[in-house]
């Protein structure tokens, strides 16, 4: 028995009030909790497919760029002092970051320009691995990524094989020059790159050597190619075993070969143009990781493609915000009612009041009381809120169709907060009526004049 | 100074030991533990302001019982409420054991109703939702530190003192007026106070119920406690060592 019986005793006694308020708050604390699980879920999901549509942060060497024109003639842009970027040691230092846990996938990427029956085209050299993570949205037409073993349909689709990263066939054909030499197997590279890239973390490690070569589906009307077909490339030469659908990207007029097969092709080993980051989840703090790679790379360019980033971000936090706007909305009526109901009760407990400090309760002890009193009912709605609104989630997630691979994990440490904020906000509820019952008087409730 | 009410011839003899006082009342050979000097108090009613004391003095010696008789409107409730702290005087003095009361800090006056003021009123005023034997152990519900066992023991003590050791789990509702008022006195006596402030204690009791309380009282100060009782019954003012009178805020 202490001054805490005092605040529970007639929180029982007065049990229909009690429930009521209960009953409000644990109402308010259920679609808080299961609006913030679900909206979890959704901005994760949303998240997910955000992420397929590619990178955010795009780091390159700094270049000296002048743009040329001359009598209203645009000359295009005069590149001085070219660089690339030391692709072993970039990826080591993003990967070492301290937000690195933020940041998706790191594709770096080598873009050289050859032609290909007189067709100037740009081929890019990609780790297949991360690309695919960052290219959700590649649909692979006919053949296979490099690297990989065609889809099962798409061989009985009349499609004829072509291994990926098959040797070069022997024979010549339009495309297969008798100059053009015989693929550097990565294993055999004296380099040693076949070990250096590295995978992000929590990713495979895109152990692709070939020369096999994924082509854009523009390229690929353009040029003619067909699976199978061989390409130049520098000093060695590569072999369509992918074409990709449409995409309407960049990457339909392209043609994409392994990095390090490409590197040693044209003679740069171990380096790439840029690298591609996507840093994508729902409150990334994008700045600072863009703040964290510029810090940890010299003499790079960072850019941010704010638009995508920002319109990413804007789906999610505007869901977010909804719901926050909607819980504020519920957790002032609760503590509207609150703070009435105390009031009521001061009114109604002025003998009550006027006893306990007849007995030397000071005011604060009688502030206390009632602070004390609406703190159980926030602490008590706080916690059978939070059960119950973890339970609803499921079913609110089941009936958007949307629980199926959904996690949810109960955070007992999350219980203990929701249950201490919402006895905090009960209590600061009823600050005013605690202020008023402490103001009482005894005179004022038993004194008969 | 204490008195056993049934040993003194006048109430033996059925009369009422009624101090002819005059303002001040009569002096004390031992220093008081109480005192008041000259107190004045007006309240304003409907707009219009009433003066309920009017310079009202009183000296209440260690282990004396006092009775503070008149009639309704008189201003010995306020006068009670003033010498119990519980209400402010506008003016005057008050001294309890040499503390100036009118000027005491709020957590001097907290300290003194805990621990040397005992009040019971008409009503009884317990807590509905506490037990018997919780109303008595209120004073000891002050802080987060629970009620020890020692202090459990002498709250069942007072209530068995008070005939309610079987009814210490009973609530307010499910016991008598005058039960419920013994429960009043038990939760005067728990704390050991030096002084007990009753505010027509019987008022609200049958008569029998009435004499049993009183009773009660007479047995308190016996054990040396220093009771004020206000009353409008002449016959248990007469079972208190001293009786004052007050008419129209003066002591008559």
């Amino acid at each position: 028995m202490n001054i805490l019986t005092i605040a529970l005793r007639n929180a029982r006694k007065k049990w229909v009030r009690t429930l009521l308020l209960l009953l409000v708050f644990t109402l308010g604390v259920v679609s808080i909790v299961s609006l913030n699980f679900v909206s979890r879920v959704v901005g994760e999901g949303l998240e997910k497919k955000l992420v397929s549509f590619g990178a955010n942060i795009l780091v390159s060497p700094k270049t000296e760029k002048l743009t040329v024109s001359y009598g209203g003639f645009a000359l295009g842009d005069m590149l001085f002092d070219v660089t690339y970027l030391d692709e072993a040691d970039t990826l080591e230092r993003i990967d070492r970051i301290e937000l690195r846990k933020n940041i998706s996938v790191i594709a770096p990427k080598l873009v050289v320009m050859d032609r290909v029956q007189g067709m100037a085209v740009a081929i890019v050299g990609v780790r297949f691995a991360q690309e695919k993570q960052l290219k959700g949205y590649w649909d692979v037409a006919q053949g296979a990524i490099p690297g990989e073993e065609p889809a099962a349909r798409k061989m009985t689709d009349g499609m004829h094989d072509a291994p990926a990263a098959a040797p070069v066939p022997a024979q010549n054909t339009a495309q297969n020059p008798t100059s053009i030499p015989a693929p550097i197997p990565a294993a055999a590279s004296p380099t040693g790159l076949a070990q250096a890239p590295m995978a992000p973390l929590g990713q495979p490690l895109d152990t692709y050597r070939g020369n096999g070569v994924l082509v854009g589906s523009s390229a690929a009307a353009k040029l003619n190619l067909k699976l199978g077909d061989t390409l130049p490339l520098g000093k060695a030469h590569m072999v369509v075993t992918g074409i990709l659908a449409p995409t309407g990207s960049e990457d339909d007029n392209v043609l994409l070969a392994d990095l390090t097969f490409v590197q040693q092709a044209v003679g740069h080993p171990g380096k790439a143009n840029f690298v591609e980051v996507a840093a994508l989840c729902s409150g990334c703090p994008i700045d600072d990781i863009v703040t964290q790679i510029g810090a940890a790379l010299v003499n790079v360019e960072i850019r941010t493609l704010r638009n995508i980033v920002e319109q990413r971000m804007y789906s999610v936090q505007f869901v977010k915000k909804l719901i926050l706007s909607v819980s504020l909305v519920i957790l002032l009526t609760g503590c509207s009612m609150v703070g009435i109901s105390m009031l009521s009760a001061v009114n109604e407990r002025k003998k009550e009041i006027g006893i306990l400090r007849s007995l030397g309760f000071s005011r604060k002890s009688v502030f206390a009381i009632f602070c004390a009193e609406a703190a159980s009912i926030g602490l008590l709605a706080g916690l059978i809120g939070y059960v119950a609104g973890y339970g609803v989630s499921f079913r609110i997630l089941a009936v958007l169709d949307m629980a199926e691979g959904a996690t949810l994990s109960f955070e007992p440490l999350h219980l203990a907060a929701t249950a201490l904020v919402l006895a905090l906000l009960t209590s600061l509820a009823s600050l005013v009526p605690a202020w008023k019952a402490a103001a009482i008087e005894p005179s004022e409730a038993l004194v008969t004049l | 100074m204490n008195h056993d009410a049934s040993t003194r011839p006048d109430a033996a003899a059925g009369q009422t030991p009624i101090v002819d006082a005059p303002s001040l009342d009569a002096p004390s050979l031992e220093a008081p533990i109480l005192e008041a000097v000259n107190v004045t108090k007006s309240f304003t009613q409907d707009g219009t302001p009433t003066q309920a004391l009017k310079g009202v003095s009183l000296a209440v010696a260690p282990g004396e019982f006092v009775s503070i008789v008149g009639r309704s409107g008189s201003g010995k409730s306020t006068f009670l409420s003033v010498l119990s702290t519980l209400l402010k005087p506008d003016s005057g003095e008050l001294t309890y054991n040499g503390l100036d009361l009118a000027r005491a800090s709020e957590a001097d006056i907290d300290g003194l109703r805990h621990g040397d003021f005992a009040v019971i009123f008409q009503f009884h005023y317990l807590l509905p939702y506490l037990t018997a034997l919780e109303n008595t152990l209120l004073p000891f519900m002050r802080g987060l530190r629970p009620v020890s066992g020692a202090q459990r023991r002498r709250g069942l003590e007072c209530l068995e003192r008070v005939g309610l050791a079987d009814k210490g789990h009973r609530l307010p509702g499910q016991l008598s007026g005058g039960e419920q008022q013994r429960v009043a006195i038990a939760r005067a006596l728990v704390k050991d106070a030096r002084i007990l402030f009753a505010d027509e204690p019987t008022g609200s009791l049958d008569s029998a119920t009435g004499a049993t309380v009183m009773e009660l009282l007479g047995q308190i100060h016996k054990d040396g406690m220093s009771v004020v009782m206000v009353t409008h019954n002449e016959q248990y003012a007469g079972l208190s060592d001293r009786v004052v009178r007050m008419a129209d805020g003066l002591m008559v």
